[in-house]
């Protein structure tokens, strides 16, 4: 499997509800939530997302103690993916605003 | 009894898009999916309703299950039936799809793929030794291996069909 360079947004989003230990549907709810319902990750789309978070150690298996509700944690190498993507979007972020500013002066 | 009746599948790797709105019509005539049938479903009789079915394919373990079942309903999907690695699921027609991106599309056909080409290859293989064996044996054994080998092809040239219809989507949904 291809190895996440740049995060996609739906990478990015459940990997940013993993900062702190939270099963699939906390995750989904989460998102959700925040987002005021305009980004909905699909459950299969979820469950591809995490398998493979979790193939390449971005996220470990937190707790398993609930076979139906497994709780993820990124692990210190998915905290330092997420730091960088977060840089990455902050860079895209200024470009925009600043075009736009520069757009009203 | 309720009543049932079946429908033929147009072949999953060449029309799911197909066969999924096809079900979905159905169900709004009242004929919901029941279990997958012979190369195709079983249909049973009740209340008219407007759901859409999704399909995933996916091995998975024992210890996977629970959790993999858990994601669908908590999202408002349920189980309809599951065979050969592949799971059906239901949902009222305004749900998100169980694939929102387009990345884990892809590897949704990757993973079909793989259990395809699996097949066709072990197929493919067979049908050339066969070959090879009604080349260099004669009498019995040369019609033996004859038969075999028309036998085997009848399966690996629709195996390599499938393979290709899977390998098409792919490429359609990267594009």
């Amino acid at each position: 499997m291809k190895q996440i360079e740049q995060l996609t947004d739906s990478v990015f989003y459940i990997m940013a509800a993993l900062s702190n230990p939270r099963h699939g549907y906390a995750v989904m709810a989460l998102i959700e939530e925040t987002t005021k319902g305009t980004v909905n990750i699909g459950p299969a789309s979820m469950y591809t997302i995490i398998k493979k978070l979790l193939q390449q150690e971005l996220i470990y298996l937190y707790d398993d103690s609930d076979s139906r509700r497994k709780t993820y944690l990124l692990t210190q190498k998915g905290r330092e993916v997420l730091r960088e993507d977060i840089e990455r979007r902050k860079v895209m972020i200024q470009l925009a605003e600043n075009g736009l500013k520069e757009e009203q002066e | 009894m309720k009543k049932t009746k079946y429908m033929m599948s147009g072949g999953l790797a060449f029309s799911e898009q197909k066969d999924m709105e096809k079900l979905h019509k159905k169900s709004l005539k009242g004929w919901h999916v029941k279990s997958f049938k012979f190369m195709g479903y079983e249909l049973e009789y009740g209340e008219k309703e407007d759901v859409i079915y999704n399909i995933d394919y996916r091995v998975l373990e024992e210890d996977e299950k629970e959790e993999y079942m858990e994601f669908f309903s908590s999202a408002g999907w349920t189980h309809v039936c599951s065979e050969a690695n592949m799971h059906l699921f239901k949902a009222p027609s305004n749900t998100t799809p169980i694939y929102s991106d387009k990345d884990s599309k892809v590897e949704k056909y990757q993973r079909l793929g793989k259990l395809i080409n699996g097949a066709a290859g072990v197929l493919l293989v067979a049908s050339i030794a066969f070959f090879l064996l009604s080349i260099i044996t004669t009498g019995t054994f040369k019609d033996i291996a004859r038969i075999g080998f028309f036998g085997v092809l009848a399966l690996t040239v629709p195996a390599m069909m499938t393979a290709a219809a899977v390998y098409y989507q792919k490429l359609r949904l990267k594009i």
